[in-house]
Order: C-alpha cells, then sequence, then structure tokens
C-alpha cells in the first residue's frame, strides 16, 4: 500500500511537472497568416500562456530570428530579422513579461518566420526550456516550400498547407529532431483564447471560449511512429502546436533543458 | 459519340488543369520608380518565360516582355496610367492596374 502511494505520488509529481512546464507557448504572432495582398506586417515575439492569458515569461535576446521566403519554384532565401528586433513589454491578464517585435515587408509566396530563442529558466521545475518556433504566412496564394524543413534544431514540418486551413479541417505535421522523425513525440496544444492587442502590446481581458474542465486549456496527442501527428481543428482562430522535450538528455549551462518545437496555424471558418 | 467522349474529356480535362494551376501575379512598387511583378500558379509551378505587357486603358502596348528565370518581372514606372498584363494564354490572364500597385 505504502509503495503505491508512493509510486502514485511520484506519479502526480510528474504529471503535475509536465503540465506546469507545457503550459509555455513561443509565440511568432501576426494577426494573418493568408494575407491577400503584400505589405509591411506586424510580427511579435511572446513567451507566454496564450490560453489564458496568463503568466508572460521574459524574454531573453533571441539566438536567431529569421525569415526563409519561398515562392513559387525558386531558390529559397533567407532574411536575418534578429537585428531589427525591438524590446517592448507583452502584457497578460496577471503580469507584464520582455518581449520583443519587429515589422516586415512581405511580397508574394511562403515566409516561414523562424525563432531560436535564448533557453528559457524555469524555477519552479529545475529546468531549461528552449521552444524553437515557426510560423508560416503566405502572400497571394502563391505556395512556396512550406512542407520542407526549414532546419531548425528542433522543428514541426507541416503535412497540410498550414495557412489554408478551415475549420474542421484537420492539421497534421511531423515532428523532427535533428532532421529526422520523432516516434511518438507528445506534443501539447493550445488556443489562441484571448485577442492579442497589437497596439497595446496586450491580450484582451475577453477570452473566446471557456474550458469546461482544465484538461481542455492544454490538449495532448502523440504522433505515430513516423513522428506524425494529426490534430481535428474545432475552432477558427490561431492554435499552437508544442512537441515537448525532444531530446531528453539535452542541458544548458549544467542544466536539463526541455528542446521543444512549436508551430502556430490559424483556421478560417466557412462563411 | 467518339467525338462526344473526347469533347468531354477534354472538357474535364481541362477544368481540372485549371482548377489546379491559377494563375497569380502581384507587382509591388519598389520605391525608386520601379516596378517588380511576380508571377506563378497556385500549384507553386513556375511562371519563369510567361509573356508580360504594359498597356494604356484602350489596348496600347507600351512595353513587351517575359518572367525572368525566377517568375519577375521589372520596369521603369511609366509617367500614365498602364495595365500589368501577365498572359500565360487563354484563361491564363491577369491584369494588374498600375493604380493599385502600391510599396
Amino acid at each position: 500500500m505504502k509503495k503505491k502511494l508512493i509510486s502514485t505520488a511520484a506519479g502526480m509529481g510528474l504529471l503535475l511537472s509536465a503540465a506546469c512546464a507545457s503550459a509555455h507557448f513561443q509565440m511568432i504572432y501576426t494577426p494573418e497568416s493568408a494575407l491577400v495582398k503584400g505589405g509591411a506586417i506586424p510580427v511579435k515575439l511572446v513567451f507566454t500562456h496564450p490560453f489564458e492569458a496568463g503568466h508572460t515569461m521574459d524574454m531573453g535576446t533571441p539566438e536567431k530570428f529569421f525569415v526563409v521566403r519561398t515562392r513559387g519554384e525558386n531558390a529559397p532565401k533567407t532574411i536575418d530579422l534578429k537585428e531589427s528586433l525591438k524590446p517592448m513589454t507583452w502584457t497578460s491578464l496577471t503580469n507584464s513579461g520582455k518581449a520583443w517585435e519587429t515589422t516586415y515587408k512581405a511580397r508574394g509566396g511562403d515566409h516561414a518566420f523562424c525563432l531560436i530563442p535564448e533557453p528559457y529558466w524555469e524555477g519552479a521545475d529545475n529546468f531549461y526550456i528552449k521552444q524553437n518556433t515557426k510560423v508560416i504566412v503566405n502572400v497571394g496564394g502563391e505556395p512556396g516550400a512550406w512542407n520542407e524543413p526549414v532546419g531548425l534544431p528542433t522543428e514541426i514540418v507541416p503535412l497540410c498547407k498550414p495557412y489554408d486551413r478551415w475549420t474542421g479541417n484537420v492539421f497534421q505535421g511531423q515532428v523532427l529532431l535533428n532532421g529526422k522523425p520523432v516516434p511518438g513525440a507528445e506534443v501539447e496544444i493550445e488556443y489562441m483564447n484571448h485577442k492579442p492587442l497589437l497596439d497595446s502590446n496586450s491580450f484582451a481581458k475577453e477570452a473566446a471560449v471557456e474550458a469546461p474542465q482544465d484538461a481542455y486549456i492544454l490538449q495532448t496527442i502523440f504522433a505515430d511512429a513516423n513522428g506524425v501527428f494529426t490534430f481535428g481543428i474545432p475552432r477558427e482562430g490561431w492554435w499552437g502546436f508544442a512537441a515537448l522535450d525532444l531530446d531528453p538528455d539535452y542541458t544548458y549551462k549544467g542544466k536539463k533543458c526541455s528542446r521543444d518545437a512549436v508551430m502556430w496555424i490559424q483556421a478560417k471558418d466557412m462563411k | 459519340m467518339k467525338k462526344i467522349i473526347l469533347g468531354l474529356a477534354i472538357l474535364l480535362g481541362s477544368a481540372s488543369v485549371s482548377h489546379a494551376h491559377t494563375p497569380l501575379c502581384s507587382c509591388f512598387d519598389n520605391g525608386d520608380d520601379t516596378i517588380t511583378c511576380e508571377g506563378g500558379f497556385s500549384d507553386g509551378s513556375s511562371a519563369a518565360g510567361v509573356a508580360m505587357r504594359l498597356e494604356t486603358s484602350d489596348g496600347q502596348v507600351l512595353l513587351e516582355g517575359k518572367m525572368s528565370e525566377d517568375s519577375e518581372f521589372d520596369f521603369n514606372k511609366p509617367a500614365q496610367d498602364y495595365i500589368v498584363v501577365f498572359d500565360a494564354g487563354e484563361g491564363h490572364r491577369i491584369r494588374v492596374p498600375g493604380k493599385e500597385i502600391v510599396e
């Protein structure tokens, strides 16, 4: 009995730490993933808890932030955006955190924004979190290499065009570590439940939906043997996918570091 | 009867091609009195070599050229009103009025 209790307690500890760690989501936010026309678009980098517009963590200086532009059969062009980043403060419903912003001039085709952040020290869990994040924006409907890996150390590669999803479609992605599929990867999903307000760099107070119970705040699915996961999209808006701890032995500054891959997609209602 | 079937096949064939293969052309003002037009198709195929024209509203041709290997077409902004024509053949033609071209 004692043994059982201990193992249950240990199990609960595991569950708790997993739940805490995983609710963090690195955002690369711009209001529209499928633009009709090109032009200057705002881009915000925020490390937060998007469903609840909860605690926003202080971001360090990103290691890398760049965009890979692909259009039709043209060779990809990588544009470094790190120097264009300006620090700003993002306000959630519970606090404010250090974040970054820039403006990007987008012409036709696919623009894969890629962020490699500085690892974030999560004192409550005693480990670092490093969420390499990708968001693909398209201009004008002409596709590029959206289904090819950019080559991030951890990466979700979409198997469906990430900017053409209707509400009710599925989204499929393949989880990669150093370019190789991660069988059975754990993927957590959050809905951007509070509208980001770009003028004030904050989340709207009003939530779009209410979770009937805490499990719904952060959904969990697992990838198959090929690292492929499938998610049915129940509502329009932005959905974040975080594949967690893809390299369990990875360390940073002598401490464990959860090496995650994050991707966001935006779904639209048929109307 | 054979003719009808053939006709149907051609109709169906061309219909499915046009669905999977919508022409696309966007033009941008480079801010230095030059314009860049980017062409392509909705299935991602290249528009290299596609005929490009600048026309006046009454159909007078101001300039003729073609899409480059990178499916781009650059030209100096004309002083008069103009329309950019991306001409990949019947059903694959796009007209972009110069007035709508911004940075």
